[in-house]
Order: C-alpha cells, then sequence, then structure tokens
C-alpha cells in the first residue's frame, strides 16, 4: 500500500505523477488533439476579447513575461487579464490552491497581497486526461456558481464519484483498491480547477480514499463498487442528512415565539431551522440581511415567504445592520468550514454580523455539521479566500487600468464573536471544536 | 414688518427652499448649508428691522421652518446658528460692547472655551454711532449694520467654499506611501482628501461599494481616474480586508456634540471591524457640519429612511408585497469608534468637539 499514505492531496504533483503509464500514453494523443483544437479556438476570442479594451493588444503580447513593477503602470483590461489566465494552464500547472504565479500579471499594479486569491475561472475551462461526463457537467455547475454553498457542492461531489466508480473498470494487473484513487484523482483536479475546492468536499474525498484503500482485495469489483457506493450514500445521510435533522431539533428550540431571527445570506442549514420552527407553529419575524456579491439572501427570502403563513420578514443589505441588530434576539448564520483555532470560514459578511451582534450582545448561533470541520487554523479572512466570478461584478465598465474590481467570497469570523456552535452533537462553544473529530472518532464514516 | 412686497418676497425664497428640501431635490451636507446661507443673505439684506432681537426673531423663524423641512439635513440648523453667531458678534463689535473678556480664569475657559479670535478683531472700522429703535428713522440701525452683517455672511461663504482645500491640504501628513485607506460611499470631501494625498504619496485605497447607493462606485471610478491604485469591494468584504488595511478614511454627514457623528449607512459597520483590527478612523468633515445634538440614545425612530426600491426593486415582484424592507440612509458612530476628525480648521479627537461647538455657536441657538 504505498499510495495509501495519511496525506496525499487530490490535487497534488505527486498524485499527477502517479498516473499509470498506460493510461497516459492512452490520454495523451487525445489530450494533444484537444490541446491543439482549443489553442485555435482561442485564437479568435483572445483577438475579439482584446479589442474593445483600448490596450488589450499591448497586455496580450505582454502575457506571460514576468510581472511588471508596480510603478509601472501596465494597462490589463479584465478581458485582457482572463484570457491570459485562460491560456496560462497550457503552460503552467493550474494548481488547487489559487494561481500563485498568474495572478500577479493581472493585479501588476501595486498590491501583490491579493494575488494569492483564487481567480475566477472562465466557464469553458480545459479538459485534461480522461474525465467522467459527470465531473465535467459538475465542473460547469461549480464554476457557474449553480451548485453553490459547502453542503450542495459536498453532495453533488459525492453522488458524481458514485457514478464515476460505477463506470469505472479495474485496469488487468491492477486491483481496485490500488487504482481507483489514481483514476479519481484527475477528476478531482479538473473538480478544483472549475472552483477551488471546499472543505467540505475535502474532507469527503479523504475519508472516500480510506474507505477504498481500505476495500477488500478479494471482493469481486462490482460487489467492492458496491459496497463503496454504500459507503458513500451513508456519509451523506449520517455526516449531511441526519446530521442538518439533529441541528434543526437543537436549533429549534432556541427560538421562541415573539423572537426576531436575524440571519445573514443564505444557508441551507438555516433556512430549514426556519422552516422547521415555523412548521412547529411558533410565531417569530426573521431579518434577512444580504449583500453582494451573490445577493443569495433573495433565495431564502423566497422560500421563507412561499409558506403557509408566511413568516414576516424584513430585507435590508449589510450596511443597513446596524439599525437592525438592535432588534434581533438571535442570529443564526451558517458556515463554511470550522477551523481549529474556533474561527468560522463563511460567507463574506458573515463575520461582521457577529461582530456587530456581539456588541448588541444578541447571541450568535453557528449552525454547522461536525464534517465541516478542517484541522487548520484560520486567523484572518485574507490569507484564504476566493474571489466571485466576473458575472456578479458590478455593471459598470472599468473606464482605467487603476481601477481593479475585488468581490472576495469568505471571511473569517474569530471564535470570540461566537456564542455557541450547533452541531449534530450538541451545542459546544467554538473552541472546542477540535475535540469533535476525536470524540467521534474520525476514521469511521 | 407686516406685509410689504419685501418680506413676501423673503417668505417667497424661503418656501422655495422649504419645498426643495422636503422633497429631497437638494441633499448633502454642504449643498444644504450653501442653499441656506443664499436664502439667510437675502433674508437679512430684505428684512427691515430696528433692532437686534427683531433681526434675530426673523433669522430664527426661517431657520426653524428651514429645520423642519428636513431635519436630518443637520448642516441647515447649523448654518442658521453660525449666522445668528455672527450677527450677534458683528452687533457686539459695533455698538461696542466686547464680549468680557478682560479676567481670564479657569471657570470662564470651562464655560465658554477659549477666547474667540473673531471677537478680538473688529470686523469694521465703521465707526458710526448704533442706535436702536430710533423712532424717527427706524431703519438706521439696519442701515448701519447690514453692511457688516454681509460682510460676515460673506466670510460663511467663503469657509463653505474652501472647505474642501482646506481639509485636504494636510492630506499627506495623514496618508503615508505604500499605505492601504479604506473608504466608502461618495463623500466629496474624502475624495478631495484623497486626491490630495495622491500628488505626494503612492498608496493604495479600497473603496467598499456601499450599497444600496452603490456611491463607492462613483468613487472608486473618480480617485481611479486620478490616477490612485483603487479596489472596488462589495459591502460584506470589509471585515476580510481590514486586516490588510492601515487606515479607515470616512466622510460625515453631521458631526455631534458628543464626538460621534451621522454619516453615510455601513459607516459603522467599517469603524466597528476597524476597531476589532485597532485601525485608525480618520473622518474628513468640514466644520459647517458641527452641530450641537447629543445622540447618547440612538433609537430605530431616530433613523432616516430611503427608498426601498434601491434594496429590493419590483423585478422581485412577489416579494415586495410580503416583506419589509429597509434603507436607512445613516448610521450613528459612537465617539470611541473614532480617531480624528480632520476639519477645515485642524485637527480634532472627538473629545474636544464639545469645545469647537462653544466657540461656533451661541448658547441659545442650540434650539432654535
Amino acid at each position: 500500500m504505498p499510495q495509501a499514505g495519511p496525506k496525499y492531496e487530490p490535487a497534488s504533483a505527486e498524485a499527477q505523477s502517479l498516473t499509470k503509464a498506460q493510461k497516459r500514453a492512452e490520454g495523451r494523443a487525445r489530450q494533444e488533439q484537444q490541446r491543439a483544437a482549443k489553442a485555435a479556438q482561442k485564437q479568435q476570442p483572445q483577438s475579439g476579447l482584446g479589442a474593445p479594451g483600448t490596450t488589450g493588444s499591448s497586455s496580450s503580447k505582454s502575457k506571460g513575461t514576468v510581472p511588471k513593477k508596480p510603478v509601472s503602470e501596465s494597462n490589463k483590461t479584465p478581458s485582457a487579464a482572463a484570457s491570459s489566465s485562460k491560456d496560462a494552464p497550457t503552460t503552467l500547472r493550474e494548481g488547487a490552491g489559487g494561481l500563485d504565479g498568474l495572478s500577479d500579471g493581472p493585479k501588476s499594479r501595486g498590491l501583490r497581497i491579493f494575488s494569492h486569491f483564487g481567480l475566477p475561472k472562465t466557464p469553458g475551462h480545459q479538459i485534461k486526461g480522461d474525465i467522467h461526463p459527470a465531473i465535467v457537467k459538475l465542473g460547469l455547475q461549480f464554476s457557474e456558481f449553480k451548485i453553490c454553498g459547502a453542503n450542495a457542492r459536498c453532495i453533488a461531489t459525492l453522488t458524481a464519484f458514485k457514478m464515476v466508480i460505477q463506470d469505472y473498470v479495474t485496469p488487468p494487473h491492477n486491483t481496485l483498491s490500488r487504482h481507483l484513487m489514481t483514476h479519481l484523482s484527475p477528476q478531482i483536479t479538473h473538480l478544483v480547477t472549475a472552483r477551488p475546492m471546499s472543505v467540505t468536499m475535502g474532507n469527503a474525498i479523504r475519508q472516500l480514499k480510506l474507505e477504498i484503500s481500505g476495500s477488500d482485495i478479494d471482493l469481486p469489483e462490482q460487489d467492492a463498487k458496491d459496497a463503496l457506493c454504500q459507503k458513500i450514500d451513508n456519509y451523506i445521510r449520517d455526516r449531511i442528512i441526519i446530521a442538518d435533522e439533529v441541528i434543526e431539533d437543537l436549533a429549534v428550540k432556541k427560538i421562541k415565539d415573539e423572537d426576531v431571527v436575524l440571519t445573514y445570506a443564505r444557508s441551507s442549514l438555516v433556512e430549514k431551522i426556519i422552516l422547521r420552527a415555523h412548521s412547529l407553529n411558533k410565531r417569530f419575524s426573521v431579518i434577512v440581511v444580504d449583500s453582494r456579491p451573490l445577493l443569495e439572501g433573495k433565495a431564502l427570502l423566497h422560500s421563507l415567504t412561499s409558506t403557509v403563513p408566511p413568516i414576516p420578514c424584513t430585507y435590508a443589505l449589510l450596511p443597513a445592520l446596524p439599525s437592525l441588530i438592535t432588534d434581533a434576539d438571535i442570529v443564526l448564520l451558517g458556515a463554511h468550514s470550522l477551523h481549529a483555532n474556533g474561527s468560522v470560514y463563511s460567507r463574506a459578511g458573515t463575520a461582521m454580523v457577529a461582530m456587530l451582534a456581539k456588541e448588541h450582545t444578541v447571541p450568535v448561533m453557528l449552525c454547522c455539521e461536525t464534517y465541516k470541520f478542517s484541522e487548520t487554523v484560520m486567523l484572518d479572512g485574507f490569507g484564504k479566500n476566493e474571489l466571485a466570478p466576473t458575472k456578479f461584478s458590478p455593471a459598470s465598465p472599468k473606464s482605467n487600468s487603476n481601477l481593479e474590481v475585488l468581490n472576495p467570497l469568505y471571511d473569517s469570523t474569530p471564535a470570540s464573536c461566537i456564542t455557541a456552535v450547533v452541531t449534530e452533537v450538541g451545542l459546544i462553544p467554538p473552541t472546542s471544536i477540535s475535540s469533535i473529530p476525536l470524540a467521534l472518532g474520525r476514521t469511521t464514516l | 414688518m407686516a406685509s410689504d412686497p419685501q418680506s413676501a418676497a423673503n417668505q417667497r425664497i424661503v418656501e422655495d427652499l422649504v419645498s426643495r428640501l422636503r422633497r429631497r431635490q437638494l441633499v448633502g451636507s454642504r449643498a444644504t448649508a450653501l442653499e441656506t446661507l443664499l436664502v439667510l443673505r437675502q433674508v437679512v439684506s430684505k428684512t427691515r428691522f430696528s433692532n437686534l432681537d427683531q433681526l434675530v426673531n426673523v433669522i430664527q423663524s426661517v431657520g426653524r421652518r428651514l429645520v423642519e423641512a428636513q431635519p436630518k439635513e443637520h448642516s441647515v440648523g447649523n448654518t442658521v446658528r453660525k449666522v445668528l453667531h455672527h450677527i450677534r458678534e458683528e452687533y457686539h463689535t459695533a455698538s461696542e460692547q466686547p464680549i468680557v473678556e478682560s479676567s481670564f480664569s479657569i471657570a470662564k475657559f470651562v464655560l465658554q472655551g477659549q477666547p474667540r479670535k473673531q471677537a478680538t478683531i473688529p470686523r469694521s472700522e465703521t465707526r458710526v454711532p448704533l442706535k436702536e429703535n430710533d423712532s424717527n428713522d427706524p431703519d438706521s440701525f439696519a442701515r448701519v449694520l447690514k453692511p457688516v452683517l454681509m460682510e460676515a455672511i460673506q466670510d460663511v461663504f467663503d469657509e463653505l467654499e474652501t472647505v474642501y482645500d482646506n481639509i485636504s491640504k494636510n492630506a499627506k501628513d495623514h496618508i503615508h506611501s505604500d499605505e492601504i485607506i479604506l473608504t466608502l460611499g461618495m463623500s466629496r470631501t474624502v475624495q478631495s482628501f484623497l486626491k490630495s494625498a495622491a500628488h505626494y504619496r503612492n498608496y493604495t485605497v479600497i473603496v467598499a461599494e456601499t450599497a444600496p447607493s452603490y456611491g463607492g462606485r462613483e468613487m472608486a471610478a473618480s480617485l481611479s481616474s486620478a490616477g490612485i491604485s483603487t479596489f472596488l469591494v462589495p459591502d460584506s468584504s470589509i471585515y476580510a480586508l481590514m486586516s490588510r488595511v492601515n487606515k479607515v478614511i470616512l466622510g460625515a454627514h453631521a458631526i455631534l456634540a458628543n464626538g460621534g457623528m451621522f454619516a453615510t449607512s455601513g459607516s459603522l459597520l467599517a469603524a466597528t471591524a476597524a476597531r476589532s483590527y485597532s485601525t485608525p478612523v480618520v473622518v474628513c468633515a468640514g466644520q459647517f457640519k458641527l452641530t450641537p445634538l447629543w445622540n447618547l440614545y440612538h433609537e430605530y425612530g431616530a433613523l432616516d429612511f430611503g427608498d426601498p426600491n434601491a434594496v429590493l426593486g419590483f423585478e422581485e415582484g412577489d416579494l415586495v408585497n410580503k416583506v419589509d424592507v429597509v434603507n436607512p440612509y445613516y448610521d450613528y458612530v459612537r465617539p470611541e469608534l473614532l480617531d480624528v476628525f480632520i476639519t477645515n480648521y485642524g485637527d480634532h479627537p472627538p473629545s474636544s468637539i464639545y469645545r469647537l461647538l462653544k466657540e461656533t455657536y451661541d448658547d441659545e441657538d442650540n434650539e432654535l
């Protein structure tokens, strides 16, 4: 079991280099073909994109060169930036966590501190290697933000992996437990290229790897695949579906009659909690606070107002929050992931809601399944972040090169702003998060 | 001063401004201050009065009408107070009854603030004896006083005209090279401050776009066209970026007596986030925004609400009739969250605002 080491990342270079030689040879011919076709295609859109910006041609020439000094007013239009990052994968490896070298180009003026943010991906990104159609579709849904949210993305990924596993045939002279992961790795890489991987996906994939490497060599292939799919189903059921139900039960107790519940953006779990409280005939009202870039709160508003009778809702954008927080009795928030130091990585704006709630001594309940726990430590929302695709940027045209539009998707809430975390194992303070995986016995699915 | 044609003309211009304020056709603290001043100048020049009290009463009643038209445009009331202050001052100078300042004591210092500079310099050298309530020539009082009053009002005008330049002149002392500045909304004061600093320093501005007015977009476009490296971000990412921000620079709508301020909504979020990262918060504002008001108990009802359509438009048809939509114009930012006010007359910490107010206005005008 050489490659079943405890830490190998799906997108890491060694995982890719582990690909079997025969597999590579088989795929290479087609890759070359695709690459040539892509390159031919790209020549046209790029010149088309470069045309509207007056400086488009000069910037496309400078692409691929060393990033300019801040002083030089390198005039890069957004289209040029997009095209250069689209071109790049042919020459540079597009890694999992942000494009280190690449993003210096477009952000040439001054702030390299933003360069590590994952750049928004162009939807028609390249398909490298033998990618299952379900994964290709999922990749598009991810990059288009059709599937968005930690839970939804995790469930979608696992469901797609079930199809990949069912369609997988172990090549001769190989065993499923050793080879399947090398087959899955490029699929994972493809998803990561579409959009940086969520912590939930990472945790689920890690678990899946464990299961694959632990599957019985003597089992017939179909049985082994069925067993794996069963494990995936169990994971979705235990860690997400059932966990959500338990969290609903716990959180709903905290909503009392005449309460005003404040929430930010849209968390699938918070939505379920509010709907459950409503179905229990609790009389309360909801304040939905929302903000660009995604304005997800509107979707929440739709689902809350379509109940019978509709839940009384107030809607406001984030700057109005200070005027509304005084009315709130409880703040319910969702999370993307929870980190070992208790900080919460969640939709941008969550930190300010929690901060202001703390200021006004309104309890902040963070609703979050334990599978969102990440062992890493997060000190601020700056170290790791992701940018929203350009389609969420304001419509106003960018008139000059000094203006850069930045739409970070996440921020990090310090543990001090969170009153309690509602998990399926109970209500715990955020600083005790690190004891949860141990308590759950991390090795079980 | 009955219903003569002149007071009718006064009535007309006052009514005109009142309706424009009420319909929000005129917004913004500097614009309203300028218009108020124009009206007051007109009123002073047209009104017939034979003693100080008459004039003050006229100005006060005009001021009251204007303030009631739009109580949230605090600079209207401030301008009225300032003019009243100048009128009294000129009267005292003209009637050779300078404000008694011969004996300087700590008690007086506490009561009256620092000795007034204006009071010591006589504005006018005309030494025509000032006679109040002259029954033979009722207009003599006005005839003597009006020119100096016009001069005083012109001074207030000049102050408003030059307010941006005066605030910006020390900008380079506040912004240093390679700093990252966060600002939000569209404030002309902040805009000229940042542009002025850009002549000397190479720095970066992050502008939060400030929904739902999205004034930040306008601001970002203007700053970047002046050659400042600008990043436009949604309001939601203020906290995430705050750890890299060196300074938060905000505009004010009104500066309150306790050192707090009313500012465009979003300011409180930025100021609170700044405090959690111990980032200094700098406010740029002209002294015409000094308001002798206290806001110790900020109530929901004290807010001023804007058009909900900007938050949730009618394109969300089925939502509109089921949902309350809130769009407050202003935040109240407490003095503890602010570090300094950069005004056209120097930099002041929030704790010394009350003293500035004592110097600028007369106590009896606090309630118009």
